[in-house]
């Protein structure tokens, strides 16, 4: 069992600050999650998160564009953010002498950014997150598979319907009405978690997140996201699409419905997508790499997702001429095949997974950031300890259940890429 | 455990960024340094933070060696590795390394074949039984040889249609001579893979899978004097002496400067490469040139981010970056831009390019960048995987044992002439070539028309 011992404390502004000491390396790591992602996007804004984002680096009352890049790397550290379905999340890693200036940076965001806020900047970020858009989805090989397999996996009032990244026209539509409502109604100290982990003494941390962010006024408490939350176990039925574009190979890409990261069968979706494709000795690698050489490479997982239910996918890449109908029925036998999972598979992928976890808790950045998450989602940094148990906890038995109850033709949204005819 | 605390709250003075704090020491021990009489170096660091232990075993065994005519066959070789060994096949080698949860990569470069891991610490025993039996007796069965084989090809027809690796290639080709091993791409060409079979690889694992010239490196939770048993244990078997080595000839950039666009019709963006030779890793200059990089190209703040994607938002991101190889290596430029203004990021470009080394940085640049790169240093050592590949490092590219002891020291050391220096006499934007993989009709007149010289289009 992990055993990062952690210690949380609660601001009068409603700001959660998790604390988890170790002074091995001179480090910190400060990570900062907002309760805000993709899922609370209003129709005709998707990708409006993430453009966000973007607008948080652009500067706020005492801190200009680009400065919060250029202090974080004059002081020898290393900074970024993400948006994903659920949350956004803002991060450095410093020298640890250096903590003071993460905390002023993200301070002065979170309570004085309205004040830097204008066009300008807006036009240009909408310019590189629209760029950002054409570099991973419209001028990559498959990159438009997560818009269409999210839109068949989910229905139009499911806020999984749509992508992180969102539509070109409603990047471009953004305006700083938008920037100004998006920022009063969630980067509220009361839809946030920070956490602090590494080279730093508790009490000391506390002193210095109450002095830079006390005096933040709460917000409201923020609003549910927009459509409903639970759309049901399943699909209803085998979805498809077929894709004819510029990919070097055929593509079979196979997702459904499985339970919310919040729900423990969420951990028999994560181990069944192990048991089919991580490591050489996995199910979809043994038969269609190594004994049918049908597949190239073959993928699946589940992603961590918290509203009503989440999808797991898997796909598996052919050679240039490869018959996709093989493809797509090799895979599904596959999955089908589940249903006779043995004890050694099992015991494999959860081998492999508590490498995993280790390597995840070594890096104190993302042991800051999975700090954040059990504190953000679940109420509960310490539960970061027992993620481990809550795979052993998977057996066998329980991903033939799910096979037979997940994993059938009525879950089943399955997208074909095929290489367009060449002349 | 949580506690609730109410305090006064008195406004913090944030006009100005806080003071920094006191300055705490970082010590990175130093591994200790063994050779066994078969010349294999072990380099064993402990290190306790987490129950993990990674390794690297490096092997003299880089695509560079490789003749032209069998291109890719270092690659090929590491990857039909796992295939088998003399005593298990393929899937029976996979299972008994997942069981013990190590993942275990083979991957071949330029200069080496690495293979990495990271096992739980009380697995270390049993894995490195696994390495020994994986490097030592391979077996390299027909089907396995033969689906690497059809992977390798697979994966070759994916580069060319990545727009990005599309670019990379086609500038390698350019940049340098058909006789130079760097003229073709890492894994090799749809010519050779197909003549690659069994015999090749056990001929390359015959001739470079030896003791002599590789190293072993294992970094965290382990006693030494356990560690070296286990090692002696699997690894006392091996013989064989270094490797042949052989140096590449200098090579100048083709002149005049050529301008090539990769078509792609309808392409919405444009990948966007300016690219010279430079100096190889050992070269003295190697910490001016990072520091010269990392002001021009290598941080989000560089001039050519702030400029490019933070001024005109042509891009999400552009990056320069010394790649550095043991005999020689490569500068490099990349972005990628939108269609409509791929002429004007091509121009601005090279106008950063240009002024900067011209002008050289100023003094003030070069004291963050130095900073800046003295400070990041332990986050680029904080895990047992890093600190066994910049180990393994060490070895592959003949560095001093003291490199990272005395990197921060070397680092601030760095003065803006060098820098100034180093850039002025190694990099040379006037004749660096810029390749595109974008929509010719697009952008070819506009680019005819910046005046850097000839465009070519290929198809």
């Amino acid at each position: 069992m992990l055993s990062i011992h952690t210690r949380t404390h609660e601001l009068e502004n409603g700001l959660t600050l998790v604390l988890a000491p170790d002074a091995s390396v001179p480090v910190v790591a400060v990570n900062l999650w907002y309760g805000v992602g993709s899922k609370h996007e209003r129709p005709g804004r998707t990708g409006f998160a993430h453009l966000f984002e973007h607008m948080m680096f652009q500067g706020s009352a005492n801190v200009a564009k680009s400065e919060h890049f250029e202090r974080v790397e004059r002081a020898g550290g290393s900074v970024n953010a993400t948006t994903w379905f659920d949350r956004t999340n803002y991060f450095e890693t410093l020298p640890a002498h250096e903590i003071e200036l993460a905390l002023w940076l993200e301070s002065d965001r979170m309570g004085f950014f309205l004040e830097a806020l204008d066009q300008a900047t807006l036009d240009n970020q909408i310019q590189v997150v629209q760029n950002e858009r054409r570099q991973r989805y419209d001028n990559q090989p498959y990159g438009d598979w997560d818009e269409r397999l999210q839109a068949m996996v989910f229905p139009p009032d499911h806020p999984y319907h749509h992508t992180v990244i969102g539509s070109m026209e409603d990047i471009g539509a953004a305006t700083l009405d938008d920037v100004e409502d998006f920022f009063r109604t969630w980067y509220r100290p009361n839809n946030a978690v920070l956490t602090l982990a590494g080279d730093v003494e508790p009490l000391r941390g506390i002193e210095l997140v109450e002095r830079w962010f006390g005096e933040i006024p709460a917000g409201d408490p923020p609003p549910p996201p927009p459509g409903i939350e639970d759309p049901g176990p399943v699909i209803g039925a085998t979805v498809r699409d077929r894709v004819h574009a510029d990919v070097p190979l055929p593509r079979v890409y196979v997702a459904g419905r499985v339970p919310s990261f919040a729900h423990p069968d969420f951990y028999v979706a994560d181990l069944a997508s192990s048991v089919l494709a991580d490591g050489r000795a996995s199910r979809l690698y043994r038969r269609l790499v190594r004994d049918e050489g049908l597949a190239r490479d073959v993928v699946s997982f589940a992603f961590p997702l918290v509203h009503g239910r989440t999808f797991m996918l898997s796909w598996i890449t052919g050679y240039p001429d490869s018959d996709p109908e093989a493809l797509e029925t090799g895979l599904v036998r596959e999955m089908e095949a589940l249903e006779s999972v043995t004890a050694p598979e099992v015991e494999r992928a959860i081998a492999l997974a508590e490498t995993q976890i280790l390597r995840q808790v070594e890096r104190l950045g993302s042991r800051a950031d999975l700090l954040s998450m059990n504190q953000l989602h679940f109420g509960d940094a310490s539960r970061m300890n027992h993620e481990l148990e809550r795979l052993r906890a998977v057996t066998p038995q329980r991903i033939r259940d799910f096979a037979r109850t997940h994993l059938g033709p009525d879950n089943r949204a399955i997208l074909t890429y095929l290489p367009e005819e060449t002349e | 455990m949580s506690d609730s605390h109410s305090a006064p709250h008195t406004s913090p003075d944030r006009s100005v960024p806080p003071a920094a704090g006191d300055l705490r020491p970082f010590h990175l021990p130093a591994p200790a340094a063994t050779r066994l009489d078969s010349g294999l170096e072990i380099r064993v660091l402990p290190q306790g933070r987490v129950p993990l232990v990674s390794g690297c075993l490096v092997l003299d065994s880089g695509e560079t060696a490789v003749p032209g005519k069998n291109a890719g066959l270092a690659v090929f070789t590491g990857d039909a590795l796992l295939g088998g060994t003399e005593v298990r096949d393929g899937a029976a080698l996979s299972e008994a390394l997942e069981e013990l949860g190590t993942s275990l990569s083979v991957s071949a470069g330029w200069d080496a074949t690495t293979l990495a891991f990271t096992c739980a610490a009380e697995r270390l025993e049993s894995t490195l039984e696994l390495l020994a039996e994986v490097v030592l007796r391979p077996a390299f069965p027909q089907d396995e040889v033969e689906r690497v084989r059809r992977q390798r090809l697979a994966a070759i027809e994916q580069r060319g249609k990545d727009p990005g690796d599309r670019a990379d290639d086609e500038a390698d080709r350019i940049l340098f001579p058909t006789d130079h091993p760097y003229h073709r791409p890492l894994g090799g060409m749809r010519e050779t893979v197909p003549e690659l079979g069994g015999d090749h690889a056990r001929g390359w694992v015959a001739a470079r899978y030896r003791p002599g010239g590789a190293g072993l490196v294992l970094v965290g939770d382990l006693d030494p004097a356990e560690a070296d048993d286990f090692v002696a244990a699997g690894f006392e078997a091996w013989d064989g002496g270094p490797p042949e080595r052989h140096g590449l000839p200098p090579v100048s950039p083709p002149e005049p400067r050529p301008i090539v666009v990769v078509h792609r019709p309808g392409a919405v963006q444009s990948e966007l490469r300016i690219l010279q030779p430079s100096p190889p890793r050992a070269h003295e200059d190697h910490l001016a040139l990072q520091v010269g990089n990392s002001i021009l190209g290598g941080s989000f703040t560089s001039r050519l981010n702030l400029s490019l994607r933070e001024d005109h938002g042509f891009t999400y991101g552009v990056h320069s970056r010394f790649v550095t190889r043991r005999p020689g290596g490569v500068f490099t430029i990349s972005t990628a831009v939108g269609t409509e203004v791929t002429v004007d990021a091509v121009g601005e470009a090279m106008h950063v390019f240009n002024d900067f080394v011209a002008k050289g940085p100023t003094a003030e640049e070069v004291a963050r960048a130095r900073d800046y790169l003295a400070g990041i240093f332990p986050l680029r050592m904080e895990t047992t995987a890093q600190l066994a590949a910049r180990t393994a490092e060490i070895l592959i590219y003949d560095l001093p044992d003291d490199e990272y002891q005395s990197y921060r020291e070397r680092i601030r050391g760095v003065t803006p002439e060098m820098v100034a220096t180093a850039v002025g006499t190694h990099l040379t934007p006037a004749t660096a070539p810029i390749v595109l993989t974008a929509d010719a009709d697009a952008v070819v007149p506009g680019l005819e028309a910046l005046g850097l010289g000839t465009v070519e289009v290929r198809e």
